[in-house]
């Protein structure tokens, strides 16, 4: 392994060209800033994706191998941590934005003020966000519309209000969106088509999305799904301004004498250590992971991790544990048409109701059971083998789909991203270790929204119905957030309202890590609108007359001193 | 290796001839054969044996032209994966026949279809009377068929022998034909999945799922049943 020379240094360096990092990419090239984009997995092209379910959903094809990435998780510091794929998610050019099906949903007005709206919840670190629905959304509408999102404004009746509608309508209703809305509409619940990053017509010089099967944790080969991969990456090259680094891996940030960042130390495809100077840097690699490189930049100045005077980084640590009901029907319904998620979604559950007995709600749509596509589906009382089991694949495969939730998890100070002390990773890195035991709040939610869920199964005349509670945590999902949470108050968050760390100031997070809450909705939607308002907020700050110098983050809270 | 095997791209194999008969002996129990085709006639076991070859038939290219080839770090985890899912399967055949004999005299592949249902449940719930082992299976149950894998990938290397070979039968019955099993798509008729002809069908974007939509009731994409009436 040796070092290569250093690369010119740059306006702003981020690491991670996920969701999040390569909105704030596209938006910062297009301001005119020079940026390098570090991405520690490789950058595939359409061409490499295909309908496989095997490869996608069983080999790792691109779910992180855990035998080259693993994490290790814990319920509390007691226990021993075991190896475990834990909240995976796919570590490319892309993100998990090249295997989603991308059910882009906007966080409501409450969901920034829940500390404020429920009260305090014992044992919990509950807090309100430092910014308002109103403040994020104009990037809303920004990402809805350059994405393409297919969806209906006004149709959602708990919706926060929004400046424009949806740019393409609704995706076509799929069999299993149809017995959902007819579910709700027996018991007087609201429900809407669940806007997706897919096209629902030619929009933007874009073909309209192919309905394939293979979509939910595959590729997409026809480039017709909307994805950070095929909207934003193209948007920040058309610049000529974005250098897109693929395989680079960055090891850690470096510090400077004033405590600033200084550079991104990475592991180049060759093996080879590369030095890469910015003056801005944007750690975009999820919430556990930008947790996890915080913790391994270690120096003088923060011998605890970047950013970690407070002993923050990490903690409050809120993941959405999948859970659904399931339903079978005598009519067929073809779960796997459009890959299982062309979906439904309700509302009804989001806000929270003193009445019921827990705080906060969540978001609950329809669709395939797990992944329903040969292989992978199956029902929870079906036999492993034999006869019973081939014909309950037989009779019920085409018969079935399911009502998910998005379990709402509460905010611990104890749950946490730390760095594993025994388990490294293929280059030698300490794996995440993740401690998380769920507040009494997350089995209470889950347990009701199941039954909720599992009367609209019925309402829509399921001839049986399954309740799959969400009693433990499994890490099932990559939704991921609250590792570095925004704050006013640097006792108690890591970044400010700009997501800029209190103790850093040329360092922003713009992933799940900011959120203060993990809400009861699938966050990427809120994760690009705020990256995009983040970015905006770094290009004002960095349009100084020369001479100035780097430091022009410092005076964020005066924009008028921004020179913009 | 025995003589009927395929040419082509489905030639590679790990088993000898009495590993590849007891594998394929009691995959024919997990899928067996009724009315309908069954493990046997899908050709589950050439499935396995193709998998565990080596590393050349993990990822088909996804236009369906042959397979990838693996390189650095991944060929390493792979070949890794490999190894420890053939010393699992090398030593779970021999504890199949061991069990067998135990209990009716014969190796697994002798005995009738009754036995080897009894000598496969056995296997399924050994005795367990270690809380380690009831962590274990704590911890693998949300991975593994049959609870449903609700958004998760499966970790084959942690399972023991059973619930592996469980899965790459339902695997190699209901994965694409080009890794050697469900051929002729009889796993995907029996359930009524309307798949595609070829991975290249997917790949180029021919492929849609567009009749089975609310408001396309009564089409279909090949214009026939599709048998999913089940």
């Amino acid at each position: 392994m040796a070092h290569k020379a250093k690369p010119d240094r740059v306006d702003v360096c981020i690491i991670g060209a996920g969701a999040s990092g390569a909105t704030a990419g596209k938006v910062l090239t297009e301001r005119g800033l020079r940026v390098v984009a570090l991405e520690r997995g490789p950058w595939r092209k359409r061409e490499s994706f295909g309908g496989d379910e095997l490869a996608n959903v069983n080999r790792y094809n691109l779910w992180p191998d855990p035998l080259l990435n693993p994490r290790t998780f814990r319920e509390s510091e007691t226990e021993e941590p075991r190896v475990e794929l834990f909240c995976p998610s796919p570590q490319m050019v892309g993100g998990a934005t090249v295997h989603w099906q991308g059910w882009l949903l906007r966080l409501t007005e409450n969901d920034f003020r829940l500390r404020t709206v429920v009260g305090d919840v014992p044992g919990t670190t509950l807090a309100d966000w430092p910014i308002t629905y109103a403040d994020l959304e104009p990037y809303y509408t920004r990402v809805e519309w350059a994405f393409g999102v297919s969806g209906q404004g006004g149709a959602n009746s708990f919706e926060s209000p929004r400046t424009r509608d949806y740019p393409c309508p609704p995706m076509p209703m799929t069999r299993y969106a149809k017995k959902f809305h007819e579910g709700c509409r027996e018991l007087g619940y609201n429900s809407f088509p669940t806007p997706m990053a897919a096209l629902s017509r030619p929009y933007n010089g874009r073909p309209a999305t192919v309905l394939s099967a293979f979509a939910q944790q595959h590729g997409d080969p026809t480039g017709t799904r909307s994805s950070a991969l095929s909207v934003w990456v193209p948007d920040a090259l058309a610049t000529g301004r974005y250098d897109l680094r693929p395989d680079c891996y960055v090891h850690e940030v470096t510090v400077d004498e004033q405590g600033r960042c200084k550079s991104a130390v990475y592991q180049d495809a060759d093996g080879d250590f590369v030095e890469q100077e910015a003056d801005v840097f944007v750690f975009a690699c999820g919430a556990i992971e930008t947790a996890r490189l915080l913790l391994l930049s270690r120096s003088g100045r923060f011998p605890n991790g970047l950013a970690n005077g407070s002993d923050l980084v990490g903690r409050n640590l809120t993941l959405h544990e999948y859970s659904a009901a399931v339903g079978v029907f005598d009519d067929p319904v073809y779960a796997w048409a459009g890959g299982g998620y062309v979906a439904a979604s309700s509302y009804q559950f989001y806000e929270h109701d003193d009445s019921r007995g827990f705080a906060g709600g969540c978001h609950v749509a329809s669709a395939g059971v797990g992944i329903p596509l040969p292989i992978n589906w199956s029902l929870p009382d079906r036999p492993a083998w034999g006869a019973e089991a081939k014909h309950m694949d037989r009779d019920f495969y085409n018969h079935s789909f399911a009502i998910g939730m998005v379990l709402h998890d509460m905010p611990l100070h104890s749950n946490r991203v730390e760095l594993d002390d025994q388990v490294k990773d293929a280059w030698g890195l300490p794996a995440a270790r993740i401690t998380l035991l769920p507040h009494p709040n997350n089995q209470a939610m889950g347990r009701w929204v199941i039954d909720r869920n599992a009367e609209i199964l019925q309402a829509a005349k399921a001839k049986k119905v399954y309740r799959v509670y969400p009693d433990r945590v499994t890490g099932n999902c990559s939704h991921q957030h609250s590792t570095t949470r925004m704050g006013n108050d640097p006792a108690t968050s890591v970044l400010n309202k700009w997501c800029q760390a209190h103790e850093v100031d040329n360092l922003f997070v713009v992933d799940g890590g900011p959120f203060p809450t993990a809400t009861g909705a699938n966050p990427t939607l809120t994760i690009m609108a705020n990256a995009w308002r983040v970015a905006e907020h770094i290009a004002d700050g960095h349009k100084r007359p020369a001479g100035v110098g780097v430091g022009a983050h410092r005076n964020h809270t005066n924009k008028t001193e921004s020179g913009r | 290796m025995t003589e009927e095997r395929q040419g082509g791209i489905g030639s590679a194999a790990f088993f000898d001839a009495h590993q590849r008969q007891t594998v394929e002996a009691a995959m024919a129990r997990i899928i067996p054969t009724d009315e309908q085709p069954g493990a046997r006639e899908a050709g589950t076991g050439e499935f396995l044996d193709r998998y565990l070859s080596g590393v050349g038939f993990i990822y088909a290219k996804p236009d369906g032209s042959g397979f990838e080839k693996l390189e650095g770090k991944r060929a390493e985890a792979w070949q890794k994966r490999v190894d420890i899912l053939r010393d699992k399967y090398v030593e779970g055949i021999k504890e199949l026949d061991r069990l067998s004999r135990e209990q009716f005299g014969s190796e697994f592949v002798q005995l009738t279809p009754e036995q080897q249902d009894h000598v496969l449940a056995g296997m399924e719930h050994p005795v367990r009377d270690s809380e380690a082992a009831l962590e274990e299976s704590r911890a693998t149950a949300g991975f593994a068929p049959p609870a449903p894998a609700l958004q998760q990938t499966s970790h084959e290397i942690h399972l023991e022998f059973f619930p592996l070979l469980a899965l790459h039968t339902r695997q190699g019955f209901y994965a694409d034909s080009i890794y050697g099993g469900n051929k002729d798509h009889v796993g995907w008729q029996l359930i009524g999945f309307d798949g595609p002809a070829t991975l290249a069908e997917t790949h180029s974007g021919r492929y849609t799922t567009r009749p089975y939509f609310a408001d396309a009731e009564g089409t279909s994409r090949k214009g026939g049943d599709n048998g999913a009436q089940g």
